[in-house]
């Protein structure tokens, strides 16, 4: 098991995976809205109300990946550090964002091929998806760039030895 | 927090120019999260997935609309490339000239400026181009050294804030950091007790911070309610630069984990960290501000 979760850590890469591939779901779904608002401003015709289709598409297998790293990395959070509940807020929301962008998916199964713009309620979803997406990306960015979750984690041996060599006291190892 | 010793010293104002609040804003001050790594989900996923689609051109010939599909994405990535560009440089300009991720840094801003070259070159290709049902060969090849590019260049944006901490923790402190190491010989090399005067720290402002190196010795020299204090550069317990932390009464907190140590003792005042930082003597002497490096400082 534990081979399992260094490689969902990111170990053999030297670079924790979550935050690589959420780049993926997070530039498709808000990108899906921006297509069907063009397509819905008559740009682009039926190639935009596809690409929206593809985007959408292509963020729901990428979040399939997004999860299982995200929990690993959450799972080594500090139950009473403020960043778990975050991370926690951060995962409830991002399911809900995949639960929407999957029934908006199916919206636009029987139509994606002929239509030039998009319909009502897949643009609602969109919108409702994207706002919800962009409030837990800057939950997941907290994480990183306020709390230090998965900094240093990775490179502190090296940072051990400048601290060193620079004269620091130094916890034991 | 440790304020029971000496009142806590009032919040100092920072009066930053018009430029400088500019520069705050692209560093996502106001936000309390930097903007560049926010934005570049964008160019990476838009054109991540403009090559897919190019891919999917050759597996399905008759598919319809997917080179144009492909064409709309590779544009969006473009446009969000060079509005992720913008506060990216402002992130590049506050990293110290000495830092062991300044180099990686200039890699990665090279790398992505090729990358918006040949997505600008493949771009224009592609509109001039009649729109068929398969990508042409020219273009598909500049998109794989497109993703190629971006891969090695968001590999390395990504080991500068995981492996070297840039732009963690940043957004919580007013000033910028030290841009340089000031590195300072004491001036009778192995005599018990050594003052070495540190010329920069007689114009520090309230708060500033100043990253020195004297023998060896790597601290930061700090200004907290107009006193000079000098403590280990590194957190005990990642090893983050407190040069760049936040000051708020008598603690410096690291940036990097939130660790907060008393300026003035050096000890711990809040975890992740345990240990305490070792502390230096400053003294003025003949109106020269420094420190008095000893023997025991050195050994301890």
């Amino acid at each position: 098991m534990k081979w399992l979760l260094d490689i969902l850590k990111g170990k053999w890469l030297g670079h924790p995976l979550h935050p690589i591939i959420v780049h993926l779901p997070m530039a498709m779904w808000p990108g899906a809205l921006i297509f069907d608002l063009l397509s819905k401003w008559q740009i682009g015709g039926n190639a935009m109300v596809r690409l929206s289709f593809y985007a959408i598409s292509f963020g729901l297998v990428a979040s399939l990946l997004a999860v299982p790293t995200g929990v690993v990395d959450w799972t080594g959070i500090k139950k009473e550090k403020p960043a778990w509940k975050i991370g926690l807020y951060h995962m409830i929301l991002n399911l809900l964002v995949a639960l929407l962008f999957a029934i908006n998916l199916g919206l636009r199964m029987q139509t994606f091929r002929e239509a030039t713009e998009v319909a009502g309620a897949p643009l609602v979803l969109s919108v409702i998806g994207t706002g919800l997406l962009i409030g837990s990306a800057y939950l997941g960015g907290r994480m990183t760039y306020h709390y230090g979750i998965s900094v240093a984690r990775m490179s502190k041996d090296e940072w051990r030895e400048i601290a060193e060599a620079g004269g620091a006291n130094l916890p034991p190892e | 927090m440790n304020g029971a010793r000496s009142p806590k010293p009032a919040a100092p104002i920072f009066h930053r120019s018009k430029i400088d609040m500019f520069k705050d804003f692209l560093e996502g001050k106001p936000l309390g999260h930097p903007i560049h790594p926010m934005l570049v989900h964008f160019p990476i996923g838009f054109f991540v997935l403009s090559f897919l689609l190019d891919i999917t051109t050759f597996v399905f010939p008759k598919a319809s609309n997917l080179v144009l599909a492909s064409f709309w994405a590779m544009l969006l990535g473009l446009v969000t490339a060079m509005l992720a560009a913008l506060p990216g440089f402002a992130d590049y300009s506050d990293i110290r000239r000495d830092h062991p991720g300044k180099r990686t840094a200039t890699t990665h801003m090279t790398l992505n400026l090729m990358a918006v070259v040949v997505y600008a070159i493949n771009l224009a290709l592609r509109f001039s181009a009649d729109v068929s049902l398969r990508v042409h060969f020219f273009p598909f090849l500049l998109s794989l050294a497109g993703v190629t590019l971006l891969f090695i260049s968001g590999y390395l944006g990504g080991r500068l804030v995981y492996d070297d901490g840039i732009g963690v923790g940043r957004h919580k402190r007013h000033l910028p950091p030290p841009r340089d190491t000031i590195y300072l010989v004491p001036p009778i090399p192995g005599a018990d007790a050594v003052f070495v005067p540190v010329m920069a720290a007689q114009q520090l402002r309230e708060r500033e911070t100043l990253r020195v190196e004297i023998d060896g010795q790597v601290m930061t020299m700090a200004k907290v309610d107009n006193q000079i204090f000098a403590f280990q550069e590194f957190c005990t317990h990642r090893f983050g630069p407190l040069s760049e932390g936040k000051f708020e009464g008598f603690n410096v907190q690291c940036p990097w984990h939130n660790s907060c140590f008393d300026v003035r003792t050096g000890e711990v005042t809040n975890g992740p960290a345990k240990i305490n930082l070792k502390t230096f003597k400053v003294e003025v002497r003949e109106s020269k501000v420094g420190i008095l490096l000893s023997r025991e400082t050195k050994s301890l």
